[in-house]
């Protein structure tokens, strides 16, 4: 009502934000969801926006979002030097996570703020405090009554030994300031608190923990609060964990809203948020997890996060409402019911929303690559992503979920857990693992009671019993699926193929039609129906809803008026298909708005950019399957689906809507199957003639033996199918051929095993688009590892430090080529490796890749864009990005990568061609050594600063016979940066030899003090662990994972090792942002400077 | 078991779906509810006698039938629609499955619709008039029953019904002040908050005169919520009339319509009216937005508040008149319910804060 308020105009002040740098596991694209959302609201507020983060594959990142955008490393004293050039009015810290919260309290304590006048926006940094240490926010949670659990705060081992003397176990360990659960975890004994607790102090900031007593299988509920200034609070949405307390949320299945809380407990939690939020003077949106007893009114709080989080991104998509950009504007000072819901245009955001609709999130793990993990779960965070689904029912919004994992599981039953033995099952019910949902699908299946399950898994019966229904289901389709049966698992959000699959038919098709014929599907009540998320059940009219399929309801879709596309997203994050194609797909729909289309998008992952819901036309919430993808197509009358975006998971769905009749532009299936079709592939590069390494497809270990003695060793392995190098592997000799035959998926002549020459050279990538005509290539990469280490993995320089001219032509020409015999229209990505003067193709990929937005950024050639409107019929040159080579920048970038081994228990740490990060920085500097050093600051490796002269740390170094050569040039010149060497016999006497100073350490088997001791201790700085060879499953794998545990950063390259010293050499540049670099790009262009 | 059941509004629309428990025809007012928790106090609030109530959140029973949380002494809706009733409820305090509690309390029941699409039609038409049938038999005759039903006057005696017929003392501890609570279907959250905070209460029938009220010599009156139009009850509100002045009142929900009526505002039918838990009501006097639990299909016409009346909330959402206050005499009345149940406790203040003026 006009009467009721006064809007207020906020005044134009210039604040800074801060993101949350790389992915990392426990801080992903969530927060370049909230950070976008953050910029948008603050400039739809008149704000100019300052935005610092080191993570280039984000959308936040790009010089659309903010008016300044610095790619610098997210440190104090980097936040320092672009808060004294760009002298910002105010800092928004909440929108990074606990990076963000972080450097802000950094700043605060260092005088930064102060000094600068710098008003930090939102929650005040005391609550930021208040809420992270953990002394103190028990005794506030005390002093307004709110419940805690018994707790002792600890600063040493000892002290939290006592504790747990008194009260016994088990207990959980929380350390303070650590994003994800790092370093905690539940214990059982001495001996594990001793190790957890040492573990957890180290990972602290201020190496503080809690240790407090256990609420181990009390539920698990999550309130999303917002609070503004006026005191005015909403709940946005709670949620329910199914996996009761014991298991990080987010290592749970959840679902919004909750389903076994009575009124009384959802409002008497509802309450007690409202209660904490106040009393924390909270600004903006804040997270509350309660602990409430299965068996009585009785609850516990166990967290309070005062910022955006992975679980308000989750509550943002669940419900439509956006948490982020709320948030943001209560920061600016505006309350609740001056501010919009954007979503129905009617109502305010002071609004609680109501759902008719159930949300389940399941977490994507990454234990498919990584087969010697710790899978067990617990405090702390394992998942490097999520799906969700959305349904009517929670049968239906849990099969969504399942089958937007994209792991090939389409149904809860028939699964490989289908194999396993009682024991097993029991096991991972009792201790949970990833495999958790689907040994208690197996298990009921087998007919254990729902009462048995319950007890050992401490699962709410209710979830059980749900579980229950859709595994008769299942069973039932396999046995005598009556009509009625199909339909039900239609509305159930079955695909299908797995309908087909469980009734064990080729009639699928016709199955299914007649299922729906025999319930007689009307006009009205389609198949396909889609429903809206509008805030409000449809209470209010929803201006800008986003749908989920709820097949045999009404359908709600508006078709938009103008030609829609259908932009195919990549689902959850995973290691190998990350943020960068979300980054991708956002640009994609961006870039079909600006040509005069609607842009539908499919796709299932919360945390993502792609998913918010004002960033498409059509935002269809859904598994990007082909069912979803071809409903989608029908539903909007699209003329087009652009798959080369959402990476490996859109592509593959490339065969299956062609037969379908839906229409694919850009790259069609053909080139696709050109590309992956290794015989096609050869004959396309053979007529080109074009080289690529020699290898041959073997179908038994027999043949692969033939074929790698007649290559000669090493050679590249591999399963045909590929994602992100899964399952790729060197072999130095036959035993290790044979050991990795035994280990990888069996060879047949249908899936038969790749068998290539290694060949140890340059590596190069190029993205590119072409038309049929031109090709733009706006940069080539050059990897710093030599090949063999997965492109994901290694660090990546442009411009070109080392080919000349000539050779970049030459790159440009075969791309060119290759693409035009691919019948590419649109992205291409190929991978080079440059041995003995010779050119080899590796791979190329007719859709976008992990270097396109990086790409994008410094070169300014919108290459999204560019490929978009080339699938929609374009030239080249027609478009202002120019073709062939784009001059390359005055400046230098390098990608590094970023990993979580951390978080991932039995991991080996050695690179190859298996991706293994989890994310990226970026370093960009006037010089190659100046944006290597940033990069590895901002990749989180402690740069000491050496122009002070004085000793620099110690490097523990371990080197492989191979590379003996090699690494004496490298290691004298740590030595020469005054470094202090550290060795074990062999590499000690060969540094001896060489004249370079070294400290003799013991081996593991000379007893203690040995190298793990010193690692231990943190007596080391750096360990370099050569790894190249054989598998060193003994001493070698034991040093990396101590470092990994001991948070000492080890490089497993000698190519890395020398880029690290380079760095050390070196000084950066101060810092600048893209907006400065670009036009320095440009002028440098104008005036025809060479570089 | 589970039968053939249908909803028909008297547009024409039909949804076809499946009964539960009770074969009955029921004839009531089709309106929607919005709280994602609460059925049991809902399906027992009296304010929903005469209305089928259809449940917008698609997962209803899921944590069974407390008995503690109903709000009547039994299930005060004339029908219930859902999506989908959970087969295998779970929880602590439950009592009875809510599919056999609606079978035990004669509430006919249609699960299986697509209750999305049903309340887009009535938000849509509005409120309407309709005939939910269980059973063969009640199928049978859903349109011949609906035809003459729609034409009818329907609210007349909803309050009747639900509300007491005889005097019920509360008692409560070391002499609070004595409230008469006038019942025109006064929910069990109410009595237990005022009793909670100290008042002794007498809960009069909607119908007790003025006399019969003086006769209890009450310190303050409550006039309660209750179903319908406020407009049904002429008499009370003549009485009300005569009492003001005498004693310090409060009105919820139709009793906050009832206090305005006899103030000598108006009242007006709401196109599909306020029920659910996260209405945003703005308190205009602490400039602060309350989330409250709103059931009405009235509303104070606040446009026709007399001089002497001061409006005090008004709902963010339509901008209809939430709560007003007497300017010279101790009279203040809200629309939504400070006793939530179901529903945030956000207005919860108001209670004791009126108490505490009597003092």
């Amino acid at each position: 009502m006009a009467g009721a308020v006064t809007v207020r105009t906020v005044p134009r002040r210039s604040v800074l934000v801060i993101g949350s740098g790389p992915i990392v596991i426990g801080q992903a694209a969530e927060f370049d969801y909230a950070g976008v959302q953050a910029c948008r609201a603050l400039r739809e507020e008149g704000q100019r926006v300052i935005l610092v983060n080191s993570n280039p594959a984000t959308i936040m990142t790009d010089p659309e979002i903010a008016d300044v955008v610095y790619l610098e490393p997210l440190t104090a004293a980097s936040l320092d030097a672009i808060i004294a050039r760009e002298r910002p009015d105010a800092l928004l810290p909440t929108l990074g996570g606990q990076t963000g919260l972080n450097l802000a309290v950094e700043l605060h304590e260092a005088g930064t703020l102060e000094r600068y006048g710098l008003e930090l926006l939102g929650t005040p940094i005391e609550t930021i405090k208040l809420a992270e240490d953990r002394a103190q926010f028990k005794e506030a949670m005390l002093r307004i009554g709110e419940p805690v659990p018994a707790s002792a705060v600890v600063n040493d081992v000892e002290s939290g030994v006592r504790f747990a003397n008194e009260l016994g176990y088990p207990l959980v360990v929380r350390p303070a300031y650590t994003l994800g659960g790092t370093g905690g975890g539940v214990v059982r004994s001495e001996n594990e608190l001793r190790h957890i607790l040492a573990a957890g102090l180290g990972a602290s900031l201020i190496n503080q923990a809690l240790v407090e007593t256990s609420l181990l299988g009390w539920k698990e509920i999550e309130y999303e609060i917002l609070r503004d200034r006026a005191d005015n609070c909403i709940i946005v949405c709670n949620m329910e964990n199914i996996d009761p307390v014991g298991v990080h949320t987010g290592d749970s299945i959840v679902v919004a809203p909750s389903q076994t809380l009575s009124d009384q407990e959802y409002q008497l939690l509802r309450s007690a948020s409202l209660n904490v939020i106040r009393a924390l003077n909270v600004q903006g949106g804040c997270n509350i997890q309660f602990a409430l007893h299965p068996e009585r009114t009785e609850y516990n709080i166990i967290e309070v996060n005062p910022r955006v989080s992975r679980s308000s991104a989750l509550a943002s998509k669940a419900t439509g409402y956006p948490i982020a950009k709320i948030s943001t504007k209560i920061a600016l000072g505006k309350t609740l019911d001056e501010i919009e819901n954007p979503v129905t245009g009617v109502t305010k955001a002071a609004y609680e929303p109501t759902l008719d609709y159930v949300v389940v999130k399941i977490p994507r793990w990454p234990f498919d690559k990584f087969p010697r993990a710790d899978t067990r779960l617990g405090t702390q965070m394992k998942s490097t992503g999520e799906a969700m689904g959305i349904g009517r029912t929670f049968g239906a919004a849990l099969v969504k979920a399942v089958r937007g994992l994209d792991l090939g599981r389409e149904t809860l039953t028939g699964t490989s857990v289908a194999l396993w033995n009682e024991d097993q099952l029991d096991d991972a019910i009792t201790a949970p693992t990833h495999e958790r949902l689907f040994a208690l699908a197996e298990s009921l299946r087998r007919g254990v009671p729902v009462a048995a399950l319950a007890k050992a898994s401490a699962i709410d019966p209710f979830w059980l019993n749900e579980l229950g229904e859709l595994v008769e289901l299942e069973e039932r389709l396999r046995a005598q699926p009556a009509g009625h049966d199909l339909r039900v698992a239609a509305e159930l959000g079955y695909s299908q193929a797995s309908i087909a699959r469980l009734t064990d038919t080729n009639r699928n098709v016709s199955l299914w039609n007649q299922a729906s014929h025999a319930e007689g599907e009307g006009q009205g009540a389609g198949r396909n129906a889609f429903r809206m998320v509008d805030t409000a059940a449809a209470e209010f009219p929803a201006r800008s809803p986003y749908y989920y399929l709820s097949r045999y309801e009404q359908d709600e879709m508006r078709r938009p008026a103008r030609e829609a596309i259908v932009v195919v997203g990549s689902g959850p994050i995973r290691i190998g298909q990350g943020i960068e194609f979300d980054y991708s797909c956002v640009r994609a729909a961006w870039a079909l708005r600006e040509a005069g289309r609607a842009a539908v998008v499919v796709n299932n992952n919360p945390e993502t950019v792609s998913t918010d819901f004002d960033v498409s036309d059509v935002l269809v919430f859904e598994p990007p399957g082909p069912d979803e993808v071809q409903a989608a197509y029908d539903a909007t009358g699209a003329s087009g689906v652009l798959l080369a975006f959402g990476g490996q998971t859109a592509i593959n769905l490339a065969a299956e809507l062609t037969k379908r009749g839906v229409r694919i532009i850009g790259s069609d299936r053909k080139s696709v199957d050109m590309a992956e079709d290794r015989r096609k592939f050869d004959a396309a590069l053979a007529r080109l003639g074009v080289a690529r390494p020699e290898g041959r497809a073997a179908s038994s270990f027999r043949q692969a033996r033939a074929i790698a003695r007649e290559l000669g060793f090493p050679v590249l392995v591999r399963p045909s199918y590929v994602l992100g190098g899964r399952g790729m592997e060197i072999v130095y000799n036959e035993g290790q051929l044979a050991s990795y035959v035994e280990t990888a998926p069996p060879i047949t002549p249908g899936a038969p095993l790749l068998v290539d020459k290694y060949l140890r050279g340059l590596e190069l990538e190029v993205d590119a688009v072409y038309d049929g005509q031109d090709v733009l290539v706006p940069g080539i990469f050059e990897h710093v590892e030599r090949a063999g280490i997965h492109s994901g993995d290694s660090i990546s320089v442009y411009p070109p430090q080392i080919i000349d001219a000539l050779m970049q032509a030459r790159i440009v020409e075969i791309t060119r080529s290759i693409a035009h015999e691919l019948q590419t229209r649109g992205s291409i990505n190929i991978q080079f490796v440059l041995h003995e003067g010779e050119l080899y193709i590796i791979e190329a990929n007719p859709r976008a890749s992990r270097t396109v937005p990086i790409i994008s950024k410094v070169t300014g050639v919108n290459l999204v864009a560019a490929a978009t409107r080339v699938a929609l019929g374009e030239k080249l040159r027609d478009m202002p990005y120019g073709t062939g080579l784009t001059p390359a920048t005055p400046f230098v970038v390098v990608k590094i990568p970023v990993f979580s081994f951390a978080k991932m228990h039995g991991v080996e740490t050695i690179l190859g061609p298996e991706m293994k990060s989890t994310g990226e920085v970026l370093g960009v500097d006037q010089t190659f050594a100046g944006a290597l050093r940033k990069g590895f600051i901002a990749a989180g490796v402690r740069v000491p600063d050496t122009s002070v002269p004085g000793k620099r740390g110690r490097i523990l170094v371990s080197i492989s016979d191979q590379e003996k050569a090699d690494a004496i040039a490298v290691l004298r010149r740590y030595a020469a940066c005054g470094f202090a060497l550290v060795a074990t016999d062999g590499t000690h006497e060969l540094l001896v030899e060489n004249g370079i100073d070294s400290e003799r350490i013991n081996k593991i088997s000379d007893g203690s003090p040995h190298v793990l001791d010193a690692i231990a201790s943190r007596s080391v700085d750096l360990v370099i662990n050569d790894a190249v060879g054989p598998r060193q499953l003994s001493d070698g794998y034991r040093i990396r994972r101590a470092a990994v545990e001991a948070s000492v950063a080890c490089l497993t390259s000698l190519d890395t090792a020398g880029a690290l010293v380079e760095a050390l050499e070196s000084s950066a540049g101060p810092p600048r942002s893209l907006q400065e670099y670009r036009a320095a790009a440009q002028a440098s262009q104008y005036y025809g400077v060479a570089r | 078991m589970r039968k053939p059941a249908a909803l028909l509004l008297a547009d024409g629309t039909r949804f076809d779906g499946e009964g539960i428990g009770y074969d009955a025809l029921a004839l009531g007012e089709a309106v929607f509810y919005t709280g994602m928790t609460g059925y049991e106090e809902a399906l027992t609030d009296p304010s929903y006698a005469g209305q089928i109530l259809t449940f917008t959140y698609p997962l209803v029973g899921n944590y069974g039938i407390s008995g503690a949380a109903s709000q009547h002494e039994r299930a005060c809706v004339a029908g219930a629609v859902m999506k989908r009733i959970a087969p295998h409820p779970s929880h602590h305090a439950m009592k009875i499955d809510l599919s056999s509690w609606l079978a035990e309390q004669r509430v006919p029941t249609l699960v299986g619709i697509d209750t999305r699409a049903l309340v887009t039609v009535l938000r849509e038409h509005g409120t309407i008039r309709a005939a939910l049938a269980v059973g063969e038999s009640a199928l049978a005759r859903i349109e011949s029953a609906l035809v003459p039903y729609a034409r009818q006057t329907t609210t007349v005696g909803l309050v009747a019904d639900v509300a007491t017929r005889h005097v019920r003392n509360v008692a409560a501890g070391n002499g609070g002040p004595h409230v008469v609570v006038i019942d025109c279907g006064v929910k069990r959250a109410i009595v237990r908050d005022l009793s909670a905070l100290g008042a002794r209460l007498s809960v009069m029938p909607y119908a007790a005169t003025r006399e019969e009220i003086l006769a209890r010599e009450p310190d303050a009156i409550v006039i309660s919520p209750g179903p319908g139009d406020p407009t049904d009850l002429p008499e009370t509100i003549e009485t009300l009339k005569g009492l003001l002045g005498d004693f310090p009142m409060f009105g919820v929900c139709l009793g906050h319509q009832l206090l305005a009526l006899a103030c000598g505002a108006t009242t007006f039918k709401l196109p599909y009216g306020h029920r659910g838990g996260n209405q945003p009501v703005k308190d205009l006097q602490r400039g602060a937005v309350l989330v409250t639990a709103h059931n009405h299909g009235y509303a104070v016409d606040g446009a026709t508040l007399p001089s002497e009346l001061e409006a005090t909330m008004v709902n963010l959402n339509d901008g209809t008149n939430e709560g007003f206050r007497h300017r010279s005499l101790p009279i203040s009345a809200v629309q939504f319910h400070p006793e939530a149940s179901p529903g945030p406790f956000d207005a919860r203040y108001l209670f004791a804060e009126w108490l505490a003026t009597l003092s």
